[in-house]
């Protein structure tokens, strides 16, 4: 095997999604081996943190898709990660995300994670996804749900102790409404000025 | 497209071919790590998927590091006999050469001759200057095979999972060359 892992490079409004480098292993190592991580198998030791960063790269090579590793467009900070994951024992393919915590609450997981969504959907054939989310990690949850995924009973899980979120058919985000609400509420984080007319205060 | 960089040499030995990881590898490597009698050696037993994450962070090594472990075929027939490589993830002391072989293929020298090849392999092109081998108490054959390489007991260490591991210091280039040149 000679030559190199090509990744695609995505850009959205404010980020700019890459592989992950060997540059950008302390921020990964940072939050994987914090609290942080309770609900990624975490949080680890440093020597399990490095295999694990990587397993995203051979990842990539092993599936041809993968992580990407989220970083400020104009800044190049890292924020954390979104992508495609498949290890062994996967049942399905998943999207995941996970945001650094000190870089929570801006969007960042909602305009990345909706973004590599689009990109497995379109470019990599992806016809269905979902995320595997512990049961008591309510922000992942709510994310899920805010990109229109929806609790599926049925769909198996990885060991038991996760919950499945079945993310809505590529269909469903074609011109839809739901993509509407999906671009708005992005707008609204890149637009601090942006101010909906009758957002509910509730 | 980012891209990271991932060359990974062939080396050829009279009856053996080390070439990178392949998919195709993965479930005798599963096999081998759901194995304890044969992987406690070796980070083992581990899981279908904790075998995976291991397969693919190798791959990842030689992104990272420039080397890692080597699939190790026949020449003849093509059979995937074990994986032989430099190891150096987080928490390492230093990088080491390390071997594994699968069942059925021992006894054959097949070790020793993927072994040598990794560490000239090393010490040539990839340009090392010294090397280690850590290998946990009791693993005989491993110790066999270190001194058989002219490897020699240096310390013990602990290592990530807070066991007590033993490293092995391999000859230096210089040494080996004089050892070749007196031969």
């Amino acid at each position: 095997m000679t030559g190199v892992l090509s990744i695609p490079v995505i850009e959205t409004k404010r980020l700019i999604l890459r592989g992950p480098e060997a540059g950008d292993y302390p921020d990964f190592k940072s939050t994987f081996t914090s609290y942080r991580a309770r609900f990624m198998g975490g949080p680890l030791n440093p020597y399990e943190s490095w295999m694990l960063y990587a397993a995203e790269i051979g990842h990539w090579q092993i599936r041809g898709y993968g992580m990407w590793m989220i970083h400020d467009k104009a800044s190049d900070e890292t924020y954390g990660m979104a992508g495609g994951w498949k290890p062994a024992m996967w049942p399905e393919p998943e999207i995941a995300w996970v945001i650094w915590p000190d870089k929570a609450g801006k969007g960042f997981a909602l305009e990345a994670t909706h973004a590599v969504r689009r990109f497995l959907y379109q470019q990599k054939g992806w016809t269905t996804a979902v995320s595997y989310i512990d049961p008591m990690n309510l922000d992942s949850i709510r994310l899920a749900e805010r990109l229109g995924a929806v609790k599926d009973n049925d769909a198996q899980s990885v060991d038991g102790s996760d919950a499945v979120y079945r993310h809505p058919a590529p269909a469903k985000l074609d011109g839809s409404q739901l993509a509407h609400g999906i671009e708005m509420e992005i707008g609204h984080y890149t637009d601090p000025k942006f101010k909906p007319e009758g957002w509910a205060i509730d | 497209m980012s891209a990271l960089s991932l060359d990974i040499p062939i080396v050829e030995t009279e009856r053996l071919i080390l070439r990178g990881p392949e998919a195709r590898d993965f479930d005798t490597l599963a096999a081998f790590f759901a194995d304890e009698g044969r992987s406690w050696g070796f980070g083992g037993p581990k899981t279908r998927n904790e075998a995976w994450r291991w397969f693919a962070g190798n791959i990842g090594h030689w992104a990272l590091h420039g080397y890692g472990f080597w699939t190790v075929e026949t020449r003849e027939g093509g059979q995937i006999i074990g994986v032989v490589g430099l190891w150096n993830p987080e928490g390492w002391p230093e990088p080491e050469l390390g071997w594994v072989m699968f069942a059925g293929s021992e006894g054959k020298g097949y070790a020793y001759e993927a072994a040598q090849a990794a560490r000239s392999h090393a010490y040539g092109p990839m340009g090392f200057t010294t090397m280690t081998s850590n290998i946990i108490p009791g693993n005989a054959r491993s110790v066999a095979l270190a001194e058989r390489l002219g490897a020699r007991y240096e310390r013990e260490f602990t290592n990530v999972t807070d066991e007590t591991e033993m490293a092995y210091r391999h000859p230096s280039p210089e040494a080996l060359a004089k050892a070749e040149g007196a031969a």
